[in-house]
């Protein structure tokens, strides 16, 4: 397989509309990487440069340390799978799969050889000989794979696989598809705007926003040490919770609200004494507590979790928002009173919206 | 060949057409328009080109849909469909005996002069695209046969049933 490195990679179209901005990314061997963000982010236009379906108007591409920005598509041994399938509706899966390697003009045995074995692969074996309009949305995206496994390529490129399919399937593929890299440890770009698909499937996920790289890290990371608001806001579902607040003494001074600061964090923020930060507080991270009063407004029973979303105090202000995701099944009526407290916090620069880690300041 | 690349040769028959049968069949009705191309070039006014020519009209529209439709059905592997074209295929050898022939060897007045009604030149032409067109029928034929048969076996050697 192979490492790919993306080295200050710019992307300006004829109409000087930049879609990416100085784009920076190691890719190791064997390793899935996800670019995830809004719609227009770029990543999708950063996975086609990488394709080599488009040009790429600054920096360098290294496949293998070998430099393959001004390289054609058909020479750079990738193979992508398209969000729409892209296969030929006149011929069977068995010959939509060999397609490629017949162009090749490789030996037909050879072909026969790499077709079943991806068969075998990807649980198709038994569809060879229909044609794709017999097959649900997720058997054609497995013969869509097929035909990039049977090239063998150095590197696999996803641009939003998943997005044709109904959440069943989505699921069920996209355990295919990890599946599929732990089998082959191939090196893969996966492009989804999907949070989850990106938490269950990357090694490292590069979060955009406006053609701008926010992070780049371990799904973990993403979730738990969120470099800005932005990404703080993309990763976790449902979203996080933001408030305007105050740093005062040993507290938290919020609209509404008022919550103690525990050394850490009170060491961590030492520099915004009496300044404005925003607070961040993920819904699973608040429990029923003595901090914050709440007016729920609607109450969601998940099983095992239920969702309570409502106001902190009287408030009807959009930035008194609260969502909370407590542990249990709990049956708070609609202008219920209920109280909570913060059990993990984030705190972000209010101006540069970055992250507040301890020992900065 | 080693043994492996014939079984994965045979394996191959499961998802690939019998393209190579389909081409000769369609290749044998090529010949044959050909030659009732250059059958009806003469103008020669004689019971051949008024009863036999009408006739032989007929029997190429049949021919060439029978052909076809075995065409389809070989590209799939279906034996029977190799008799119905060893049969065309034999007919088309037969068919020398009647048309070509027969106006070869007779003779017509033209101009008050006794001439054949098919020249040697026409003669030999039509004679090429028929035998042509029998060989191509007999071909596709034989090779589909044997390849039904490979096919079959190596399907019993799966233990699955059909192709």
């Amino acid at each position: 397989m192979a490492t790919l490195n993306l080295q200050h990679i710019d992307k300006i179209y004829d109409n000087n509309v930049q879609a990416v901005f100085d784009f920076n990314l190691d890719v190791k061997d064997g390793e899935l990487i996800v670019l995830v963000g809004p719609s227009g982010c770029g990543k999708s236009t950063t996975l086609r440069m990488v394709a080599g379906l488009e040009d790429i108007s600054a920096g360098k591409l290294l496949l293998d340390g070998r430099d393959i920005t001004a390289t054609p598509a058909k020479d750079r041994d990738m193979a992508m799978v398209f969000q729409s399938y892209a296969l030929y509706g006149h011929m069977t899966i068995y010959e939509n799969m060999a397609f490629s390697l017949t162009l090749r003009k490789e030996n037909p045995n050879v072909i026969h050889k790499k077709v079943m074995a991806a068969a075998e692969i990807l649980g198709l074996t038994s569809q060879l000989n229909k044609k794709p309009a017999q097959l649900s949305g997720g058997q054609r995206q497995r013969v869509a794979m097929g035909r990039s496994i049977v090239r063998n390529p150095k590197v696999f490129l996803f641009d939003e696989p998943l997005s044709n399919l109904d959440a069943k399937l989505r699921g069920a593929t996209r355990r295919e598809i990890l599946l599929l890299h732990k089998r082959l440890r191939a090196t893969m770009l996966y492009v989804t705007h999907d949070q989850t698909e990106a938490l269950t499937l990357a090694d490292r996920i590069v979060c955009m926003s406006m053609g701008h790289v926010q992070q780049v890290g371990t799904p973990l990371e993403l979730y738990d040490s969120p470099a800005n608001v932005f990404v703080a806001s993309f990763i976790g579902l449902p979203p996080m919770n933001f408030y305007d607040v105050r740093v005062s003494g040993d507290k938290l001074v919020g609209g509404g609200f008022q919550i103690s600061l525990t050394q850490e964090e009170q060491h961590t923020l030492r520099a915004y004494q009496n300044k404005e930060i925003t607070l961040g507080v993920r819904p699973e991270n608040i429990v029923e507590g003595p901090d914050v009063p709440v007016t729920v407004s609607s109450n969601e029973n998940l099983g095992m979790n239920t969702l309570v979303h409502g106001h902190i105090g009287d408030s009807k202000a959009a930035s008194a928002k609260i969502s909370a995701k407590l542990k249990g099944w709990r049956d708070y009526k609609v202008g219920d009173t209920a109280s909570f407290t913060f059990n993990r916090k984030h705190f972000f620069d209010k101006e540069t919206t970055n992250a507040i880690r301890g020992g900065e300041g | 060949m080693t043994a492996e690349e014939r079984t994965i040769q045979r394996d191959r028959m499961r998802f690939i057409k019998n393209s190579l049968s389909s081409n000769l069949a369609i290749l044998g009705i090529l010949f044959n328009v050909f030659y009732f191309v250059s059958i009806y070039k003469s103008d020669v006014d004689t019971y051949y080109y008024n009863i036999l020519i009408g006739a032989s009209i007929v029997y190429n529209l049949v021919f060439m849909l029978a052909v076809f439709l075995s065409s389809e059905g070989v590209k799939n592997y279906k034996r029977n469909y190799s008799y119905l074209l060893a049969a065309i295929g034999a007919l088309q050898i037969g068919r020398i005996f009647i048309i070509p022939m027969g106006a070869h060897t007779a003779t017509t007045l033209v101009g008050g002069e006794t001439v054949v009604v098919m020249q040697d030149g026409q003669f030999i032409r039509v004679l090429v695209y028929l035998i042509a067109s029998a060989a191509c029928l007999l071909a596709s034929a034989v090779v589909n046969y044997i390849r039904c048969n490979e096919l079959e076996a190596h399907l019993k050697s799966l233990g699955t049933q059909g192709a």
